[in-house]
């Protein structure tokens, strides 16, 4: 099964050539010009992985990736014009799993890509150690997260990724290039700002107050923690 | 005089007159203040002093007169009524104190002391008098300072002289000459103290504009004066000069935002050229040689060309500090194998780099952003690999409180005088002044100056040992506490 890759990009040629470029890597390709039109297609068709620039006339990357995240986990990864740490929060704290900065290496791209869907099919090596920590259950099969009255917590296929790794080894602390290299695929140079954006977010769905975590913890100096 | 006197005397007599002029602003404040305050205190003071002696002498003038037809009235009494011992009738005379009289009947000379006589009385007081008129006279023997008055008594063929002695008066004026003089004295030094508060109050505001003109030229673009609506004359300084800095700032981050811009609209292209290009590559194995050797070119290129211009937009990110650091603690000597090996992916050769690390810097700890020192590193190796074959070997120690890590090559070395301009913008040496075909973008160094900049480190270049080649050192300061 070929993977589907949205391109919201409003370059035509910028368009063109990386459907060229994906499409001879053997993906799927579908193209939108602006965040309305992407949003239209995803509607109509499903996709395995969007691509959003955050530059976009309109609505913007960043309300294209919330207004994705609404009603999906699908894996987004951002272009960002510059590697400000305003751009990458602001466009993490939206939805995106990852990013890269443009002018982007083809090849550096497609390796994201490829880890980003290694991983939305979680076809895991092992399941996570412990399923429960607090109220809530961890359903590697399913990819959900359950709380003990039934209802699921959305989270991304990344975060719930991130949580399953946590969950391999509670107690333990795991550092942010551990995480970024098992979650995102990074070596030691991967930036820590997506571990710290991601554990943010995980923290408003999971605890009750996410200034005083109880079960995602900081570690300062060294990261981060699951304390069931 | 010898010639070297008469040029001593051209050189320090000239340079005296404009010595002035050179002076400070301060210096010459203080100067005028107290050159102002002694002509005013000393006319003051000599006004004062003449004053005083000239009134001083006419009243003790006034007085002596009086005196004198006082005592030669009743002289005149006596003698006509020819009283014996005129002498004895001399020296009962109440002349008071510091006074002595002389009495001259019919060419015979009588005195009441022996300081006084014929002979001690000027002639020509004695003529006057002898020509039957009252004569004044001050004589103003330093040694003894007298007011002598003559008073005629041609009834009884005589004539008086009442001497009074000045000594008191004078030595009452030479007091107050002192007292004047040291008020004097006393104002001016009152008067340069004056000058020096005024001087450093004018000052102030030219302090604090070189304060700020420092500051700025250190980096702090936000400096500005205050401005004080209050003093007129200092708001015309403080407007101009703040308008100044502002137009310098604009004017910067016109240049900055350009190069950022220029920057930014290549992108796109490159963007495009690069994944057309590699679905190009990705087929080069179907294409005839001219071809593929054409895209291997072209490949070439396009990959210098994406180096180039990110490398122009660290640069006017690092320029206008919008990049912030992303620091992390970190071991150094992990933090540098593995920058070694990432740029190493990047840098084609260098198979026979040795990396050596001392144990103290293994585990020395670096708040570093990790990212940013494998671009140091990485442009370390790359300027070697361009330019000097290749860096032969990366140490990492530790020296005093910073983490030392150097790239040493064995190429042809950088002269002196190059090494400090090495680290400059899109600077090519003399002797690497072609562009090989893996040249970098020319701001490789620029931006490891810059990387070790924010990192509050500092980087240079020196021979390589043994006189060959070149060794590039980064320090590092180390992480000074443990984190909390």
């Amino acid at each position: 099964m070929t993977d589907r890759i949205l391109i919201v990009e409003d370059d035509e040629r910028i368009r063109s050539s990386m459907r060229l470029s994906f499409e001879g890597e053997g993906y799927d390709v579908d193209e939108a010009e602006s965040g309305e039109q992407a949003l239209d297609l995803f509607r109509e068709s499903p996709q395995d992985l969007v691509l959003v620039d955050l530059m976009l006339p309109g609505m913007d990357g960043f309300e294209c990736c919330r207004a994705l995240r609404k009603n999906s986990a699908v894996p987004i990864i951002m272009v960002t014009a510059r590697n400000d740490t305003h751009d990458v929060v602001a466009g993490l704290e939206a939805g995106a799993d990852d990013y890269v900065t443009k002018p982007f290496v083809p090849k550096e791209l497609a390796a994201r890509m490829r880890a980003l869907l290694r991983r939305a099919r979680s076809e895991d090596h092992d399941g996570p150690a412990i399923r429960q920590f607090g109220d809530f259950e961890l359903i590697p099969d399913e990819g959900v997260l359950r709380r003990s009255d039934g209802s699921d917590v959305h989270c991304t296929r990344t975060e719930f990724r991130l949580l399953c790794e946590l969950a391999a080894s509670p107690n333990k602390v795991l550092s942010r290039e551990q995480l970024l290299e098992r979650v995102w695929g990074y070596d030691y140079f991967g930036d820590g700002r997506l571990v710290d954006v991601h554990m943010r977010r995980l923290r408003t769905k999971i605890e009750q107050d996410p200034a005083l975590p109880e079960h995602l913890q900081t570690v300062r100096g060294m990261g981060y923690k699951l304390v069931p | 005089m010898s010639p070297d006197a008469t040029s001593d005397r051209g050189e320090t007599l000239v340079p005296f007159y404009r010595r002035l002029g050179h002076l400070g602003l301060r210096s010459r404040l203080i100067a005028t203040f107290a050159l102002g305050a002694l002509v005013l205190s000393a006319s003051m003071a000599t006004i004062a002093y003449l004053t005083t002696r000239h009134f001083l002498i006419v009243e003790r003038q006034a007085a002596v007169l009086h005196q004198a037809y006082a005592n030669a009235a009743l002289l005149r009494g006596a003698l006509a009524s020819k009283v014996p011992h005129i002498d004895a009738q001399l020296s009962s005379l109440d002349t008071g104190r510091g006074t002595a009289s002389v009495l001259n009947v019919d060419g015979r000379w009588f005195t009441t002391s022996l300081a006084a006589s014929r002979s001690t009385l000027p002639v020509s007081l004695r003529q006057t008098v002898h020509d039957g008129s009252v004569g004044t006279l001050v004589s103003k023997s330093i040694t003894a300072p007298s007011l002598a008055v003559g008073v005629p008594l041609p009834a009884v063929h005589a004539s008086y002289f009442l001497i009074y002695d000045l000594t008191d008066l004078q030595h009452t004026l030479r007091i107050l000459l002192a007292a004047l003089g040291a008020a004097a004295t006393v104002t001016t030094l009152l008067g340069g103290a004056l000058g020096l508060a005024a001087s450093r109050r004018a000052m102030s505001p030219l302090t604090e504009v070189s304060d700020a003109a420092v500051s700025i030229a250190a980096g702090e673009l936000g400096t500005r004066l205050p401005i004080d609506t209050r003093d007129p004359d200092l708001l015309g300084l403080t407007t101009s000069f703040n308008a100044m800095v502002d137009q310098l700032v604009a004017r910067l981050e016109r240049d900055a935002r350009f190069t950022s811009d220029v920057s930014h609209e290549l992108r796109s292209p490159l963007t495009t050229l690069a994944a057309s290009l590699e679905v190009l590559e990705s087929r080069r194995d179907e294409l005839p040689d001219r071809e593929r050797r054409a895209i291997e070119l072209m490949a070439g290129d396009v990959q210098r060309f994406q180096r180039l211009v990110a490398d122009l937009l660290e640069i006017s990110r690092a320029d206008a500090e919008a990049d912030e650091l992303n620091v992390d603690s970190v071991e150094a000597g992990e933090l540098i194998r593995r920058s070694v090996i990432a740029a190493q992916r990047v840098i084609p050769g260098g198979e026979d780099l040795s990396v050596t690390v001392t144990p103290q810097a293994e585990h020395a700890r670096l708040l570093a952003d990790k990212r940013r020192i494998e671009r140091i590193i990485t442009n370390l190796l790359e300027n070697a690999a361009n330019h000097a074959g290749g860096a032969s070997e990366v140490a990492v120690s530790v020296v005093d409180e910073s983490v030392e890590v150097s790239v040493t090559d064995h190429g042809a070395g950088i002269s002196p005088s190059e090494r400090s301009k090495v680290f400059d913008r899109f600077y090519r040496g003399t002797a690497a002044g072609r562009r090989g075909s893996s040249g970098g973008s020319g701001l490789g160094l620029a931006l490891v100056a810059e990387h070790v900049r924010r990192h509050g480190g500092s980087v240079f270049v020196e021979e390589g040992p043994g006189g060959v080649g070149s060794r590039f050192t980064v320090r590092l300061p180390l992480e000074t506490s443990e984190p909390a």
